[in-house]
């Protein structure tokens, strides 16, 4: 039996090697589970011919290497083998300090979930030789931006317009939800396109473990190769303030489902990229010093992305010109961005935006109550700190077109009172603060905000 | 008349309107020449009025909305000037110094957008550049092919008429004008041009100001000048040949609009119709100038004609139209019972914040208002100051978004008792208001907007199949839209209509008799494997398990879908080599143990089924029956989803149900949900297929997603089929997106129903009370569904098959039952006793329903 008729049984989960072919601008990523068939991911970053930029074959062969280990989890989780061998040339330390992380942290929810402990299965073999640190690789001052379909990266996009910076809209994958949003932005494009390895589903249908992989940490890893390959200098992903809050701590161990996504992750992986991959490469994200709600107060205005973004996790596959095809109205993402939304945009825009109200569907309540972090923890999604639901909820009570929807009468009535008034000011919400990796040259990009 | 002389004074004028994909192209343009050619021969002075070339209002109006440098205005200006400089070269004319200046002007104007974006003149001013540009050109091009062409100024003709209570931004940008008439000015434009073309959505203020007319704006420029200049007609020319009695992108087969009188087309625009918009009714209703609406593309098509010269005792409901973003304002008195003024107190606060109030509905203690979504309602905090100001006199609480659904037609409460089948169209679906507007034109429903995808096409059928839409009159409706523009998919003919011979032969063997034929079943099966998206098909034994019928599908690579130990046994039986599918509603422990002990796949469809079978099926994969809360079909009675329905567990059930699973050993492999059958919506399909999609994300067992079957049949004659294409399309995106699970299909009918037909012999003939019934020697004992489910199944005559109508009757069977009607009120030929009759589509829930009801044979089966 091999594991990929019994996935659960795999002893050794093999990073076999990694290469990329010109012609078809493609990267061809290899892992194996014992002695079973290869698993063979290809990362295409252009339609056509793309050959490596003379000068920088040091910093792409480093750059690939790095998107080998990383979007091998998607593999690894599969089985979650106790060991991991890396055929090859071996890891230095601090490469495999960060796949430790990755690894762990990023598995956290899945971990979790699936009632695993994998603090003493996961241990990067590496030895004690340290690499070159990495040069400048002569990258022209340019910005490749993420867009995920979802309001984050649009704001990212205006804001980054406004201070004037060169930039490419790029997208992993064919969403046409994205597409359309790039469309709506102008900018130039960049699609990258992956394939999984088709046997995983097939160990998948045979029982092995699934859930939440580290999406941005495999996303991180494929713009950076993109960036060498294209010429870009810069990085700017979307994530906010409260992507680094844990959803709950089990075992004295924090669980956060957007782990890749936190201020730890951007920290250790642009160091990391910094000395081992491009001296002149910044990854960094745009809106770390904001919170959710300040986020989407800056979105709120951006009329011209209202009818084709979504943040839906469940629809936004799918692109369709009904507000039901883009928002299933019962995911967490659903129904924070319609509350995070509702204070700063006028309520009959903001229900044309849905399709319908959710703060007036009573069944929606318990989901709303997980938001709000009363009597529940914190839903496994991207969505917003607990304060800032409370807040935006808080606000609506004063605003008597809300005030009788179910959801924020029911708020009112029965959590309002036990809550602190001094905790649910919109204000103190709205400020710029907080670590954060912003260049110099972007550092006024937020004065405008109040 | 001499094209070489100018057209007499007293020739007729006609004003016919052009869009922007009209006026964007040089190939559109000479079909406008020609159109305004052509009425200058038959001795009419055509005015022409355009709108801006496609895409620039929309790109002027974001030039106002957004905020841009110098640099990035400036390539905004040199790209519309591009834009018009290429489409004049391809007009072959030379440049003309008007257009040429409105070019400069409007570079001028859009260099002053950081300083007066904000100012409503200037928005005026530069939101009417696009048509004065498209205008000056096209008076150039039809003057340079020959006619007496001038380019008319319409802001001398239009004049504002200022409205009271009008917001500034209404006073220049949302504008009406006077329709006073003064011939001896129009007397003196004749003897100018035989041929005018006008900038249309602009006007003047008494100053001279540009003023604009907002949306819809061309149109009604059009039929202002129509009504100024006393015009013989005006001509919209557009993209569809006129108004169709429902949107035709919901409603395929919704039928035009031949004639109508203005106030009918005036409240189908209002209630939401989008060919027209509803201000341009009013100008030439008050002049009465008749108002036409042509298919740019399609002249030949008749299209519709408004105005007074209708048939006006035809009673019937004209259109169904739906508008979508309305919201309501619900105000509850927080004072006493009987206080007086309250009406006059809350409508104060909405003439105060300028929103304009469309429906009422009202109560002792309520009202309840609708506003429709406004551009000031969608983008400016009035709601927000309305409410703030209404909540210190009464409770107000905000609904919506809301969709409301009208039905328009002169009369209408006189239709009321035609309606039944639209109210059950509803069904227990929430209505916040009702409204039946005081002139007598058009009912209204407000329902949810989430809730009403999907209903103006079931009420438009609703209508038809209860005679309130009288599509059969032609004196009001012409073809349908369908049949103007789909390219007619020309389906064969029946398959019994070649096997009549056979038919007649069987049938005087012996009736009641059902036959089947192989080569349909064989035709469907290949239809639905095309879908490629799907990785495994089972076909639902219970439509039709005769056995020659199962092996002719398990033969086509069919699965097959069994709900009783009975059924099992049967398809064991007959198929050996078949793949088994077990899916049982509330059966009892002792079907589980039976099915258990053979190979068939086991769906548990109740929490309590856990604990039962734990032990028996430990280890073993199951599926799981999901009622994802909403049912689609052709009848109450065939949707197997929603709250009333007994089928499968609740969505809110689902992790329990994991739960209990893994605490008695059962894998949960596959999720399942059969929402209904006879569904004619492809999209229903992509729904289905995602809402399971995100239910299996929570359950790390699954790898597959049986998705049901419910293919629907076209069976009324205003049916549209089913598209298998887009269905296949629709997976297939899905699947691309989520391929790790496999898809799993279960239709029944649809491979079955077509090829089988019931054939019955006349017993008698009876006439009474002016009605006819025609008694076969079949009824409801050998075919339920007209019965149970209303079900419509086409009937002939089979022995007259080719004979003309004669007649119209009801067919019946021999049953004790007033029920017992296979089919109501259908033209057939004239008939005599011991005619073969045919009653079609029968093949599915056909003979497997039978019963021995009244001691009346079954009939028998046959496969041809």
């Amino acid at each position: 039996m091999s594991a990929i008729d019994t996935p659960r049984d795999a002893q050794t989960f093999h990073f076999v090697r990694a290469g990329y072919d010109a012609k078809s601008a493609s990267a061809a990523l290899v892992y194996r589970f014992d002695d079973d068939p290869e698993l063979i991911e290809t990362i295409r970053f252009a339609d056509t011919e793309l050959a490596i930029p003379a000068g920088r074959e040091a910093a792409f062969a480093a750059a690939l290497r790095l998107l080998h280990l990383i979007a091998g989890i998607s593999y690894y989780k599969a089985a979650v083998p106790p060991q991991i061998a890396v055929d090859g040339a071996p890891l230095d330390a601090a490469l495999a300090a960060l796949l430790d992380e990755i690894y762990l942290h990023g598995l956290g929810e899945f971990a979790h979930r699936n009632g695993l402990d994998l603090r003493d299965r996961i241990e990067f073999p590496h030895d004690a030789h340290v690499p070159d640190v990495a040069a400048r690789v002569g990258l022209p001052r340019r910005t490749l931006v993420p867009i995920g379909g979802g309001k984050d990266s649009l704001v990212t996009v205006e804001l980054l317009r406004a201070a004037h910076e060169p930039m490419t809209a790029t997208w992993v994958g064919r969403s046409p939800l994205i597409a359309a949003c790039v469309e709506r932005s102008g900018l130039p494009r960049l699609n990258i396109e992956r394939q999984i390895s088709p046997l995983l589903f097939e160990m998948n249908r045979n029982g092995a473990w699934n859930g939440h992989i580290p999406v941005t940490a495999i996303n991180s890893a494929i713009l950076v190769c993109a960036a060498i390959l294209h010429g870009h200098d810069a990085i700017a992903f979307s994530n906010e303030r409260s992507a680094s809050s844990a959803n709950l701590v089990r075992d004295g161990f924090a669980v956060n489902h957007q782990w890749s996504k936190s201020i730890d992750f951007e920290r250790a992986f642009r160091g990391y990229v910094s000395t081992h991959v491009a001296a002149d490469l910044d990854y960094f994200s745009a809106l770390r010093p904001l919170s959710e709600l300040a986020v989407t107060r800056l979105f709120a205005p951006l009329t011209q992305y209202h009818d084709v973004f979504s943040s839906c996790n469940r629809n936004f596959r799918i692109l369709g010109d009904k507000p039901a095809e883009r928002w299933c109205g019962q995911c967490p993402k659903c129904h924070f961005v319609f509350l995070a939304l509702s204070p700063f945009l006028p309520k009959t825009r903001l229900v044309a935006i849905f399709g319908r109200n959710l703060l007036d569907d009573a069944t929606l309540a318990a989901d709303f109550d997980a938001l709000l972090e009363v009597g529940a923890h914190k839903p496994f999604e991207c969505v917003g700190e607990g304060r800032e639901s409370r807040a935006a909820m808080a606000a609506l009570v004063d605003r008597a077109e809300w005030r009788e929807d179910a959801l924020v009468a029911r708020f009112h009535e029965r959590i309002l009172p036990l809550l602190d008034a001094g905790e649910l000011a919109l204000a103190p919400l709205m400020s710029v603060d907080g670590p954060h990796h912003l260049p110099a040259r972007l550092a006024r990009m937020f004065d405008a905000l109040g | 008349m001499d094209p070489a002389l100018p057209l007499a004074p007293s020739a007729r004028w006609a004003v016919l309107k052009f869009g922007g994909t009209s006026v964007a192209t040089a190939p559109r343009w000479r079909t406008i020449a020609e159109l305004a050619a052509k009425r200058v021969r038959a001795g009419m002075r055509p005015v022409i009025v355009v709108s801006a070339v496609s895409g620039l209002t929309n790109q002027l109006q974001a030039l106002i909305d957004r905020e841009l440098d110098a640099a990035a205005l400036a390539s905004e200006t040199a790209a519309i000037r591009e834009r018009h400089l290429q489409l004049i070269g391809e007009l072959g004319i030379e440049a003309p110094t008007a257009t040429m200046a409105w070019l400069d002007h409007l570079a001028t104007l859009v260099q002053q957008a950081p300083l007066r974006r904000r100012e409503f003149r200037w928005q005026a001013e530069l939101m009417s550049m696009g048509e004065l540009i498209s205008s000056s050109l096209g008076a150039a091009f039809l003057a340079s092919i020959g006619l007496r062409c001038q380019w008319l100024d319409s802001r001398q003709w239009l004049k504002v008429e200022p409205r009271p209570n009008q917001s500034e931004w209404a006073r220049w940008l949302s504008v009406s004008c006077a329709t006073r008439s003064d011939p001896a000015r129009v007397a003196a434009l004749a003897k100018t041009a035989d041929c005018f073309v006008a900038p249309g959505f602009m006007a003047s203020d008494s100053d001279g100001a540009t003023c604009i007319l907002g949306r819809g704006g061309s149109d009604t420029s059009a039929a202002y000048l129509g009504a100024l200049l006393g015009a013989e007609r005006v001509e919209i020319w557009t993209d569809v040949a006129g108004m169709f009695s429902a949107d035709p992108r919901q409603v395929p087969n919704a039928r035009l609009l031949s004639r109508i009188d203005y106030a009918e087309a005036q409240e189908i625009a209002t209630t939401g119709g989008k060919v027209l918009h509803p201000r341009c009714i009013g100008p030439v209703r008050e002049s009465s100038v008749p108002m036409w609406i042509k298919d740019t593309q399609r002249p030949e098509l008749d299209g519709t004609v408004i105005g007074d010269d209708v048939a006006r005792d035809v009673l019937s409901v004209k259109a169904i139209s739906s508008r979508r973003g309305i919201m309501l304002v619900s105000m509850e008195t927080v004072g006493m019972w009987q206080q007086v003024g309250f009406l006059a107190d809350v409508f104060a606060q909405f003439k105060q914040h300028g929103l304009s109030v469309d429906m009422i509905g009202s109560s002792e203690t309520n009202v309840t208002i609708s506003l429709d979504p406004t551009e000031n309602l969608v983008n400016s905090n009035v709601l927000e100051a309305l409410c703030a100001d209404l909540a210190a006199i009464c409770r107000v609480k905000v609904i919506g978004p809301c969709t409301a659904i009208s039905l328009v037609g002169r009369g209408i409460r006189s239709l009321l008792g035609k309606l039944g089948p639209v109210w059950n169209v509803f069904g227990a679906m929430p209505i916040h208001l009702i409204s039946q507007s005081s002139n007598d034109l058009n009912l209204t429903f407000v329902v949810d907007e989430a809730r009403a995808d999907g209903l103006v096409p079931r009420i438009h059928e609703a209508l038809v199949k209860g005679g309130a839409l009288r599509a059969d009159d032609s004196r009001v409706f012409g073809p349908s839209w369908a049949s103007l523009y789909r390219t007619a998919a020309t389906s064969p003919p029946e398959w019994w209509r070649r096997e009549r011979e056979a038919l007649l032969r069987l049938a005087a063997e012996r009736t009641p008799r059902y036959v089947y034929h192989r080569d349909t079943i064989r035709e469907r099966a290949t239809q639905l494997r095309a879908i490629a998206a799907v990785d495994r098909w089972f076909y639902a034994t219970k439509a039709n398990a005769h056995p020659a019928v199962l092996r002719t599908i398990a033969d086509a690579g069919f699965d097959l879908e069994c709900v009783s130990p009975g059924e099992i046994e049967h398809a064991r039986a007959t198929c050996p080599d078949a793949r088994l599918l077990f899916t049982p509603n509330l059966a009892r422990q002792e079907d589980y143990r039976r099915v258990a002990a053979t190979p068939a796949l086991l769906t548990i469809e109740h929490l309590g089924s856990f604990a039962e079978l734990g032990d028996l099926l430990r280890g073993r994969e199951v599926s799981l029956r999901i009622d994802l809360g909403s049912g689609h079909g052709h009848h109450d009675k065939v949707r197997t989803g929603g709250a009333k329905s007994k089928f499968g567990i609740g969505v809110d059930q689902l992790g329990e149900a994991v739960r209990q699973a893994q605490e008695h050993g059962l894998r949960v492999g596959v999720l399942h949900a059969h929402l209904g059958s006879g569904i004619l919506d492809a999209a229903h399909f992509g729904r289905v297929y995602q809402d399971m999609i995100a239910l299996a994300e929570q359950v790390p067992s699954v790898r597959a997603l049986n998705i049901g079957g419910g293919f629907g049949i076209a069976a009324h004659p205003d049916d549209s089929a089913l598209d298998l294409a887009r269905v296949a399309e629709l997976l297939a995106t899905i699947k691309h997106a989520h391929p790790q699970y496999e898809l799993w299909m279960e239709p029944g009918r649809y491979l079955v129903a077509e090829a089988g037909v019931l054939l019955a012999r006349v017993n008698a003939i009876k006439h009474k009370y002016g009605r006819s019934f025609i008694g076969l020697d079949a009824g409801m004992h050998n075919l339920l569904r007209p019965a149970l489910y209303d079900a419509h199944h086409p009937i002939v005559n089979l022995s007259r098959l080719d004979a003309p109508d004669a007649l119209r009757a009801d067919i019946v069977g021999p049953i004790c039952e007033s029920g017992d009607v296979l089919g109501g009120e259908r033209a057939l030929p004239a008939t005599s006793v011991d005619d073969v009759f045919l009653i079609a589509q029968a093949g599915a829930y056909g003979a497997v329903m039978a019963s021995n009801y009244n001691r009346r044979a079954a009939a028998d089966e046959v496969m041809l």
